[in-house]
C-alpha cells in the first residue's frame, strides 16, 4: 500500500482537468472582453496548478486512501467562480486569488491537525462554545459591524470576517459527538405513548427547542435569515440521521413554519422579501430589482449562454456573492448551471457515500452534517437567485466571493477526506497491522 | 475574434465540464461495482446486502490480523454476531476492556453494551473473563458472568448483542 493508490492516481487526472478547465474558462474571457490572450497567462496556470498539486500532494501523504472525487469538485467549483468573478469584478478576483491560496493551506492544515476524526468527538463542548460564541459574536457592540442590513460581521483591527462561517462547522463537529451519545434516548423508546405515536420525553426534546431558539435569536438579531435556516436545518437533519425517527423531520417542519410565520408577521424585512419573491414585477426597480435582474439574466443566457465576457451580469447588484449563480446562468446558460448544479449534487453524493461507509457512529454522522451544509447551503441560494423560495443571501459553496466561506469550505472538505480515508478498509487494516 | 469561434470555444469548454462530471461519475461507479462484485454473490442474502461496506472491512482486517496472530502467538477475539461485523477482529495483551467507549481495547459497535462493559485478562497463562458493572450482563458460553470467569479458547463471549469468540 506504500505504492500509488488507485483512488489518488484518479483524483490526479481529474485534477489536471479542473487545471484545465479554469485555465481555458479564463482564456475565454479574456478573450471574449479584449479579444486577445491574457498576457500573465503563464503565471496564472503555475499557481492554480501549484495549489492544486499541494493539496494533491497532501492528500497523498496524509489520507491517501481517502475519496478521489472531492478535491477535484471543489477545485473545478472554486475555478470556474473566479474565473466568473475575474469578468465580474478584477478587484475582487485578486482577494478571491488570496483567499484561494489561504483555503488550499487550511485544507492541508486540517488533513495534518486532525490525524483521525474521531479526536474532535472528545472536544464536543469547547466546539459547542466556540460555535455558539461566533454565532453571536457579531452582536458585541464594537466588533460586529451592520453590513448591507444583516450584522453578520466581526471587526477586529484591520481584519473583518463572517463568523457564522466557522460556527456552523463547529456545531456540526458538536451536533455529531452529542448525538452520537444522546441517540438512543432521542431515538425515544421510553417516552409516553400518543396514540400510535411513541413521544419522547420532554427533557429530550430540549435540545431541538434550544436550536429553534438559538436560530430564531440569530434571524431577529442578526437579521440573517440564511444562516438561521441552515442553521436549523442543519440540527434538524442530524437529529433525523441519528435517530432514524421522521417524526423529528416532522416536528422541525412544523417549528419551521411557525417560526418563518412568527417573523414574517413580526419583520419588515422579511415580509419584504417575501412580497418580492412572489410578485417582483409590481417593485421590478425597487426592492425587487436585484431578483429581477437576476431572472433576465438566465432568461438572455438561454441554454448555451451568450458567452464568457459577453453577457451582461454586471447588471445584478452583488452579482460575485450572492448572485454568481445567475452570472453563470447569463454567461453558460442552463448547459453551465446544470454543470455546476451537477458538481453540487456529485460533491454531496461523494460525501454521502462517505457517510454510509464509515464505520464510527460519529464519522458518520458529522459527514451526513458537513454535506448538509453544502446542499442546504446550495439549494437555499440557487432557489432565491431562481426565485423558487425567498432570497436570503448566503454564499454559493466555493464559487460566491468570500474569504471566509471560502476557507470553511475548505476545511470541511478536508474533514471529509479524513473520515473517507479513515473509513477506508485499507486504512483499517492497516491501522490494525501496525 | 468572430463570435463563432468563441461560440464553439464556449461549448467546448462545458463540454469538458460535462467531461469531468463523467469521469467523476466513471470513477464511482467503478468503485460501486467492485464492492458489490467483492461482497455479496449472486444469492445474497438481504442481511449481507444491508451492511455490504462493512463486511469486507472485516474480512480484509480478519485475514491481515490472522498474519499477524501467526506471528507473535497471541490469542484474539472474533466478532461471530452479529453479522454485519462478522469476523472483525481484535488482539489481546494481558488485559483489555471490552465496551462501547473509543477508548476500549475491543471497542464494538452495539448500543446494547455498556461504555465499558467488561474485561478480559491473563493471569497464570489463563484468561478471565469480568463484567464491570454493565447494564445488560456479560454472559460466556450463554453463562452469566459473576466475579471473574474461565475464558477458554473457542469460548464465546456475549456482551451486548455482540458475541465473540477467543481464539488462540
Amino acid at each position: 500500500m506504500t505504492a500509488t493508490v488507485p483512488r489518488r492516481r484518479t483524483e490526479a487526472g481529474l485534477l489536471v482537468m479542473a487545471v484545465g478547465i479554469t485555465v481555458g474558462a479564463y482564456l475565454l474571457v479574456s478573450l471574449g472582453r479584449t479579444a486577445t490572450l491574457p498576457g500573465n497567462i503563464r503565471p496564472f496556470v503555475l499557481v492554480i496548478a501549484g495549489l492544486l498539486f499541494s493539496a494533491h500532494m497532501a492528500t497523498r501523504m496524509f489520507a491517501k486512501n481517502a475519496d478521489a472525487g472531492l478535491l477535484p469538485l471543489a477545485g473545478v467549483l472554486n475555478g470556474i467562480g473566479y474565473v466568473m468573478i475575474v469578468r465580474l469584478n478584477p478587484v475582487l478576483a485578486n482577494r478571491q486569488a488570496a483567499w484561494t491560496a489561504v483555503g488550499i493551506v487550511a485544507y492541508i492544515g486540517t488533513l495534518v491537525v486532525v490525524r483521525q476524526a474521531n479526536r474532535l468527538e472528545r472536544l464536543r463542548y469547547t466546539f459547542a462554545l466556540v460555535g455558539l460564541a461566533l454565532l453571536l459574536l457579531p452582536l458585541v457592540p464594537g466588533v460586529g459591524l451592520n453590513i448591507n442590513g444583516s450584522r453578520i460581521w466581526a471587526h477586529f483591527g484591520p481584519v473583518s470576517f463572517q463568523p457564522g462561517e466557522l460556527a456552523k462547522l463547529a456545531l456540526a463537529i458538536f451536533f455529531a459527538s452529542y448525538l452520537v451519545e444522546r441517540r438512543e434516548l432521542l431515538a425515544g423508546t421510553t417516552g409516553r405513548v400518543l396514540g400510535r405515536l411513541r413521544l419522547p420525553e420532554i427533557r429530550h426534546v430540549g435540545p431541538i427547542a434550544a436550536a429553534w431558539v438559538v436560530s430564531l435569536v440569530v434571524m431577529v438579531a442578526e437579521r440573517d435569515l440564511g444562516s438561521s435556516l441552515l442553521f436549523f436545518t442543519l440540527f434538524v437533519v442530524m437529529l433525523w440521521v441519528a435517530t432514524g425517527r421522521g417524526l423529528y423531520i416532522f416536528v422541525g417542519s412544523l417549528m419551521f413554519v411557525v417560526g418563518s410565520f412568527l417573523a414574517w408577521r413580526s419583520f419588515d424585512h422579511v415580509q419584504r422579501r417575501v412580497r418580492i419573491w412572489l410578485h417582483p414585477w409590481p417593485e421590478a426597480t425597487g426592492a425587487a430589482f436585484q431578483i429581477v435582474q437576476s431572472l433576465y439574466a438566465f432568461g438572455s443566457g438561454g441554454v448555451a449562454g451568450t458567452g464568457l465576457a459577453l453577457g451582461s451580469p454586471t447588471r445584478i447588484p452583488y452579482a460575485a456573492t450572492d448572485f454568481i449563480f445567475a452570472a453563470i446562468g447569463e454567461e453558460l446558460g442552463l448547459a453551465g448551471t446544470c454543470a455546476v448544479l451537477a458538481a453540487f449534487l456529485l460533491m454531496v453524493g461523494a460525501g454521502l457515500r462517505i457517510a454510509r461507509q464509515a464505520p464510527r457512529p460519529f464519522d458518520q454522522l458529522l459527514a451526513a452534517g458537513l454535506n448538509t451544509i453544502v446542499g442546504i447551503q446550495t439549494f437555499i441560494i440557487v432557489g432565491g437567485v431562481t426565485r423558487l423560495v425567498p432570497l436570503t443571501g448566503v454564499t454559493l459553496p466555493f464559487v460566491s466571493y468570500g474569504g471566509s466561506s471560502l476557507v470553511i469550505n475548505y476545511v470541511l472538505i478536508a474533514l471529509l477526506v479524513r473520515i473517507s480515508h479513515d473509513s477506508n478498509p485499507a486504512t483499517i487494516a492497516a491501522r490494525k497491522e501496525q | 475574434m468572430p463570435v463563432a469561434v468563441l461560440t464553439i470555444l464556449k461549448l467546448c469548454l462545458v463540454g469538458v465540464i460535462y467531461l469531468f462530471l463523467a469521469r467523476v461519475v466513471r470513477a464511482v461507479w467503478v468503485e460501486i461495482r467492485t464492492e458489490r462484485v467483492g461482497v455479496t454473490g449472486p444469492t445474497g442474502s438481504t442481511e449481507s446486502a444491508a451492511a455490504p461496506a462493512v463486511a469486507p472491512v472485516g474480512r480484509r482486517a480478519a485475514r491481515k490480523a490472522a498474519k499477524v496472530e501467526k506471528a507473535n502467538a497471541r490469542p484474539t477475539l472474533k466478532i461471530v454476531e452479529p453479522p454485519g461485523q462478522l469476523g472483525t477482529t481484535f488482539r489481546l495483551d494481558d488485559e483489555v476492556t471490552v465496551g462501547r467507549a473509543p477508548g476500549c481495547a475491543v471497542s464494538i459497535d452495539d448500543t446494547f453494551a455498556s461504555q465499558i462493559h467488561a474485561r478480559v485478562f491473563q493471569r497464570d497463562n489463563q484468561w478471565f473473563v469480568e463484567d464491570l458493572g454493565s447494564t445488560n450482563g456479560t454472559w460466556v458460553n450463554r453463562k452469566r458472568v459473576h466475579g471473574p470467569m474461565k475464558f477458554l479458547p473457542g469460548d464465546r463471549l456475549q456482551v451486548g448483542n455482540t458475541v465473540l469468540e477467543l481464539q488462540q
